[in-house]
């Protein structure tokens, strides 16, 4: 394999490494995703007879709960990058695998909320809200277990190779944060939407 | 073995593996075609040659069904759009020129490169398999508007699948190719000294990356209407064969088409935008002069994918969306269409006072210039709402985006073909079968694609499968369909020359060297033909003048090329 400059190095009339480029054209993309679905919530919430009280249907206070759990993983990965980028490696394996269990945690409450819909015999077909709100939280679901899959694998085995390239490993510890923190947002934002209001 | 050609992660082989898979794509979509094609010559009579191998739910003793019609035609769209053309002009020549027109020895991330290209495959894979599944392939047009798609058979689950797979190939090629070009540039290559092709393939991959996402979006929303039971693109109190639809409803199939035109009129400058980057290349080199006026070009093409967003709901002024947003997207294509006329214009005027060389590559690149230009033009009235209404949905609309995309596009990607051939193999193709199929293929094109605006203004509906035998005010036109499947046979055999010249060169062509056509740019002037296996160069190069430096007075050639130092 070729070694490409500007990988894990800033190029100088750029002032990005290809990482972070490209993590941020990722998001980019991410955007108009999220973008699209939230987009069709506001047409068919906009466009519908009538629309059920969103609060009454799913569990606001675990989603508060989990609210919380993502927050609290989002400033411990942003603690990783940190230490990864002083060269503390058991710290940032420490906060690390913090993000990693707080992630899990969110899955696993996420698992407890749709069991609770599901007993209720709520289903996505039931209403277009209860259709959006699987959708759009089981898309995102998907996105936080790739999360925790990315940053396990950095935090264990990945680790490893912080000792031959430092450079490349902190660069992609910090398109792991970008990720985790773009997640946690959209994560708010489908909390407001779905939940709140 | 399997790292050097199957999974191999160096750009040029990943970019050969893309152009012989969507090469087979567009030789199958144009098959379909000719299929339905004869349909339509000859509504009810079987089927010639191939009819028996359709089978009896498709084809009855070679005689076509209305939904094998349907099959055929929405198959051919999505087969000629998602896995011929875009991998074709993005995929093919993206991967494979532009690491070389910026001396970059690779794409930015390589392994992402081949996992674009394979999962590119497996769409294809399981577009072909919806042929084979009870009902058959998709048939809801390549459009798939709810709720027809909603309701329809597997197949069309399957497109569903094999959409969101090419959508996720082509999001990780507009990472990969953006980055390449803001990171990867050879010193001293500044913007403005990028070939025009680079420029047109970095606005092209701006477009796939936040144009393809929302169909995605759109696609995961369409496969939960089908799989568990919800209505998003399902109206309350839809009636299916005389039955009410027992679904919770509420939903808006105006949606759908919201966020399908959100992603496919980006599209249709995802299929142009690398075909005028290609015609460029092909003509400042063979008129032996700068492009003129290179920077309105690349403003023109900067502009164009911007205003492209702006623009969808211009293919939905029948869905009674309000004279006041018709008057906003109706202007709004009309500026689109200014920069359009800005990049021709300024291909046109390259060619005044050149001393033109013609040959293959160059006879296609012309030929690009009018027939994009009719395609263009004859868009401008389905750009205006008051227009569009009585053209909507008639086989003038067909005529349109065919003369964009099949002269147009198709045309510009067989000239690049005929002028990077050389580069990929270091053989030239046969210069006399490349006439032939250049001139048969012009001619049989035209036929094809003019009547269908005599046609369309005939009112003749595009989406009948007898092609409108039972419409009184039609009849006077309908001949003409017999002279366009025939055109569309001849053009098949025209493609002969083309399939036996790019397989009978690859042993037998002419050697060239590294530069037979004389060219500026750094992927003739850096590298040899083919280009070194893994890094493309002996050395990397390093940039010193702009992409197009022809018979600059004074110098001791008629060109110099971008990585050379001395001033003339």
């Amino acid at each position: 394999m070729i070694e490409l400059p500007y990988n894990a190095e800033v190029r100088p009339d750029t002032g990005v490494t290809s990482q972070q480029l490209g993590m941020w054209l990722f998001l980019a993309s991410e955007v108009m995703l999220f973008g699209a679905l939230f987009s069709s919530y506001a047409l068919l919430r906009g466009g519908a007879m009538s629309w059920p009280d969103q609060s009454s249907l799913v569990n606001l206070p675990l989603a508060a709960v989990n609210t919380v759990v993502l927050i609290v993983s989002s400033v411990a990965i942003l603690r990783a990058r940190t230490r990864v980028r002083i060269g503390d490696i058991a710290g940032f394996r420490r906060a690390m695998a913090a993000t990693v269990v707080l992630g899990l945690v969110f899955l696993a409450i996420k698992g407890v909320e749709y069991a609770g819909e599901l007993g209720e015999g709520l289903r996505p077909s039931t209403s277009n809200f209860l259709g959006l709100y699987f959708v759009m939280t089981s898309l995102h679901a998907l996105h936080v277990a790739i999360g925790v899959k990315v940053n396990a694998y950095l935090a264990w085995p990945g680790a490893s190779r912080w000792a031959r390239e430092p450079a490349r490993f902190t660069g992609r510890v910090e398109a792991a944060a970008l990720y985790w923190n773009f997640i946690d947002i959209i994560w708010i934002l489908m909390f407001i939407t779905l939940y709140v209001i | 073995m399997f790292r050097k050609y199957l999974f191999s992660v160096d750009h040029k082989i990943i970019g050969l593996q893309y152009a012989l898979t969507s090469l087979v794509f567009l030789l199958v979509g144009f098959m379909l075609a000719l299929v339905f094609r004869w349909q339509l010559a000859y509504p009810g009579a079987p089927i010639p040659i191939v009819g028996s191998l359709f089978g009896d739910l498709n084809a009855p003793g070679g005689i076509m069904l209305p939904e094998f019609y349907n099959q055929l035609v929405a198959m051919h769209g999505t087969i000629m759009v998602f896995l011929a053309v875009v991998p074709l002009s993005v995929g093919t020549f993206g991967n494979y020129l532009v690491p070389l027109q910026i001396g970059a020895t690779d794409m930015a991330f390589p392994r992402l490169n081949m996992s674009s290209y394979w999962l590119y495959a497996a769409g294809g894979v399981v577009m072909v398999a919806s042929f084979f599944v009870p009902g058959g392939a998709a048939n809801s047009g390549w459009t798939s508007y709810p709720p027809l798609a909603d309701i329809a058979t597997t197949g069309q689950t399957f497109w569903l699948v094999g959409m969101f797979l090419l959508i996720l190939s082509s999001l990780f090629g507009s990472i990969n190719m953006i980055t390449t070009i803001v990171q990867l540039r050879a010193p001293g290559l500044t913007w403005f000294r990028l070939p025009f092709f680079v420029w047109a393939q970095l606005v092209t991959a701006f477009l796939l990356l936040l144009a393809f996402p929302p169909l995605q979006g759109a696609a995961i929303l369409q496969a939960a209407d089908r799989l568990v039971g919800t209505s998003f693109f399902l109206p309350s109190g839809l009636v299916v064969s005389g039955q009410v639809v027992d679904r919770a409803g509420g939903g808006s199939p105006l949606l759908w088409q919201h966020l399908f035109w959100f992603l496919a009129h980006p599209e249709v400058y995802v299929l142009i935008l690398p075909a005028m980057g290609i015609v460029a290349e092909i003509i400042a080199n063979n008129t032996r002069k700068p492009l003129w006026g290179y920077r309105v070009m690349v403003y023109g093409v900067c502009f164009l994918g911007f205003m492209s967003f702006t623009v969808w709901a211009h293919h939905m002024f029948i869905t009674g969306m309000g004279t006041v947003i018709s008057a906003f997207f109706q202007t709004t294509t009309m500026i689109i269409s200014i920069p359009s006329v800005m990049v021709l214009t300024a291909l046109v005027l390259s060619l005044y006072g050149g001393s033109i060389r013609f040959n293959p590559p160059m006879a296609f690149a012309l030929a690009f210039l009018p027939m994009f230009g009719i395609g263009g033009l004859t868009g401008l009235p389905l750009g205006l709402a008051a227009s569009d209404i009585p053209l909507h949905d008639t086989m003038y609309v067909v005529g349109h985006f065919h003369y964009v995309v099949a002269p147009g596009t198709i045309f510009a990607l067989l000239a690049g073909i005929y002028y990077w051939y050389p580069k990929a193999t270091g053989r030239m193709m046969n210069t006399t079968l490349g006439w032939i199929h250049f001139a048969g293929s012009f001619v049989c094109m035209n036929i094809i694609f003019l009547p269908m605006f005599v046609l369309g203004l005939a009112g003749v509906n595009r989406r009948l499968y007898d092609g409108g035998m039972q419409y009184a005010h039609v009849q006077d036109v309908l001949h003409f369909n017999v002279w366009m499947s025939h055109a569309a046979f001849c053009l098949a055999l025209f493609q002969l020359p083309f399939i036996v010249n790019v397989f009978v060169s690859l042993r037998f062509g002419r050697r060239v060297g590294a530069n037979p056509w004389q060219a500026t740019t750094l992927e003739w002037t850096a590298a040899p033909s083919p280009p070194i296996a893994h890094g493309n160069f002996d050395v990397v190069p390093v940039v010193y003048r702009e992409a197009y430096d022809y018979s600059v007075p004074g110098a001791d050639n008629d060109f110099l090329p971008q990585n050379r130092t001395a001033t003339p």
